[in-house]
């Protein structure tokens, strides 16, 4: 516990020079055509596309910044790359058909299965499985508290949020939510957590204390398929991939009051941001591009042509 | 009239329920009886929905089994004809039942209280077939619930799932029987209410159920279950109703009865 608290110490004096090692990219997996786009993170354009696996979804990157984790789901494997050389270095065994995952503070990734009802915790440095959790049917977002304590599995046959505990990885609580979970999201200081409901059109706030829903809206429009959600550093604002509505919703992250729509491309489902808040990248599949949103003047500041159903997207900034 | 019915109806029970095993009767166990073949699509489709009920169940401290006596059970699913729901639902007023098999648009313009229909009435068919039949007018398409082949919407996990259990292909009435257990185990994690009333109230004006087919479903007042149907040709799937082009994608009510007559 006590190493596991100097590395985080190590790695927030080291944040400033780690900083400026990184490459500003932007990666995107494309689910239909096997492959990462590489964009440059100031010209927005395409530098470089990858051919990673079949059917690529969930990509993260390591907490030093050093690997690109990619599930390849088909594949049931999780491809590794240097986001510098763009080489891939490695694959290793992720389970069942492996969509969504996260990385943990601690470089564990927290990935779910969803055709067995479970997420797995393996070491991406060797591939060891360190622990397997039984979820409900069809797991599919994940979240990690900021301080690395609690886990989110959002299990969308099951409508439920899974709360797991680390590092003793036990079910702490099962919150009941709206039809068809997708995603999670903690606050900053990990006190609350919000879901989308894709079926159920909704967007809930949660109390991770009580483990109670807090706060929920309907987004109102049958169109409404909310899938990817992520607050603003700043912690005012929940930013929805409002799926076929085909724009990026923003909410006020206390009441849920709908502040505005950003019309992005076609069927948006994943989104990313970066560490100064700044920009917000949206994927949107059926158009095959990516939004880039000014978040000071909520505005689409590019639009970029990637490979077929762009599905996630994260930064290396 | 009524006692000779009330006859045919146990006769009725004794030769078609499947005997489920004996369950001791715990606070937390919620019992369900099924009634028709027990070798039918539409028992395994049950079966899987109590599966599916049991795994989130699991949970919430909630164990779902099937009981041999409808009386004890807080809904019956029932895969019969047209005249035995009929008969059913005048032996068991106070009993939720759902129709799982029976396309028979008289059941529905009937509008009996306590009847759901999660099976599509042969007029929700005749719909979805004339919409497509003006997108495309020589298709030779038919209309179906569920097709085996069926991926959008999670629909490819729900066929994983069925034929990692029952090793066969998941047909409408299979659909329509998991449908039945998923929409009332799906209610019952979310209220404190089991009984028949309130249960109805919920399924025709709050429900909003994943049926893994791409929209949230909820019942008419018919007590026909809403939802989109699809469009299979030659083994695979050309299209979904409501047809896109010809009707608004969300509109289910364009398919069959909306209401119940005045």
């Amino acid at each position: 516990m006590k190493l596991t608290s100097t590395a985080v110490l190590l790695a927030a004096l080291f944040t400033q020079s780690v900083l400026a090692q990184s490459t500003g990219r932007v990666f995107v997996t494309n689910e239909r055509s096997n492959t990462v786009s590489v964009l440059n993170g100031t010209t927005h354009q395409v530098e470089a596309t990858i051919s990673i696996g079949k059917r690529p979804r969930g990509i993260g990157i390591s907490p030093d910044g050093s690997e690109v984790y990619v599930a390849i789901s088909q594949e049931n494997k999780i491809a590794v790359f240097d986001p510098k050389s763009l080489k891939i270095l490695r694959k290793f065994d992720a389970g069942d058909d492996p969509e969504a995952f996260a990385v943990h503070p601690n470089g564990n990734v927290y990935i779910s299965n969803e055709d067995s009802a479970k997420a797995t915790v393996i070491n991406p440095k060797n591939g060891d499985v360190v622990a397997e959790i039984s979820v409900g049917l069809e797991p599919e977002g994940v979240a990690i508290s900021p301080d690395g304590t609690r886990v989110i599995i959002t299990s969308e046959s099951t409508n439920m949020l899974h709360v797991i505990a680390v590092p003793e990885h036990k079910i702490v609580s099962n919150i009941l939510v709206g039809a068809r979970p997708r995603a999670a999201t903690f606050t900053n200081d990990g006190k609350f957590s919000y879901a989308t409901a894709e079926i159920g059109g909704e967007v809930i706030k949660v109390d991770m204390v009580t483990g109670k829903i807090v706060q929920h809206i309907s987004l109102g429009d049958d169109k409404a398929k909310p899938k990817d959600v992520l607050l603003s550093r700043d912690g005012k604002h929940l930013y929805v991939a409002g799926g076929r509505l085909n724009q990026v919703i923003i909410l006020d992250s206390d009441s849920l009051a709908l502040i505005q729509g950003i019309p992005v491309g076609k069927r948006v489902w994943g989104l990313a941001m970066s560490k100064d808040g700044e920009r917000l990248y949206s994927s949107n599949g059926v158009s095959s591009d990516v939004s880039i949103i000014n978040t000071i003047t909520n505005t689409v500041i590019a639009t970029t042509k990637v490979g077929k159903f762009p599905w996630g997207i994260v930064i290396d900034d | 009239m009524l006692k000779k019915q009330r006859l045919y109806i146990s006769a009725l029970l004794i030769s078609s329920t499947f005997c489920a095993n004996a369950t001791t009767n715990q606070s937390n166990e919620i019992k369900l009886s099924f009634i028709g073949d027990s070798e039918s699509q539409a028992f395994l489709g049950v079966q899987q929905g109590i599966d599916e009920a049991n795994a989130q169940g699991r949970f919430l401290g909630q164990v779902y089994s099937l009981t041999a006596t409808p009386s004890s059970s807080i809904a019956i699913f029932a895969a019969m004809d047209a005249k035995k729901i009929s008969q059913l639902s005048k032996v068991y007023p106070n009993k939720v039942i759902f129709n799982l098999t029976e396309e028979d648009d008289y059941l529905r313009s009937y509008c009996f209280t306590n009847v759901l229909h999660t099976i599509p009435s042969q007029a929700m068919k005749d719909d979805a077939q004339k919409q497509w039949q003006k997108k495309k007018p020589s298709s030779t398409a038919n209309v179906q619930t569920w097709h085996h082949t069926f991926k959008k919407y999670a629909a490819g996990q729900l066929n994983i799932r069925f034929t990692q259990s029952t090793d066969q292909k998941m047909t409408n009435t299979a659909w329509a029987g998991w449908a039945a257990v998923k929409l009332l185990s799906d209610s019952l994690a979310r209220n404190k209410f089991t009984d028949t009333a309130n249960l109805l109230k919920f399924f025709k004006t709050e429900l909003a159920f994943d049926g893994q087919k791409g929209m949230s479903l909820n019942f008419r007042d018919t007590g026909q279950l809403r939802q989109p149907l699809l469009l299979v040709d030659n083994g695979n799937i050309v299209g979904e109703a409501p047809v896109r082009g010809v009707v608004n994608t969300t509109n289910l009510d364009s398919l069959g009865l909306s209401h119940c007559p005045k």
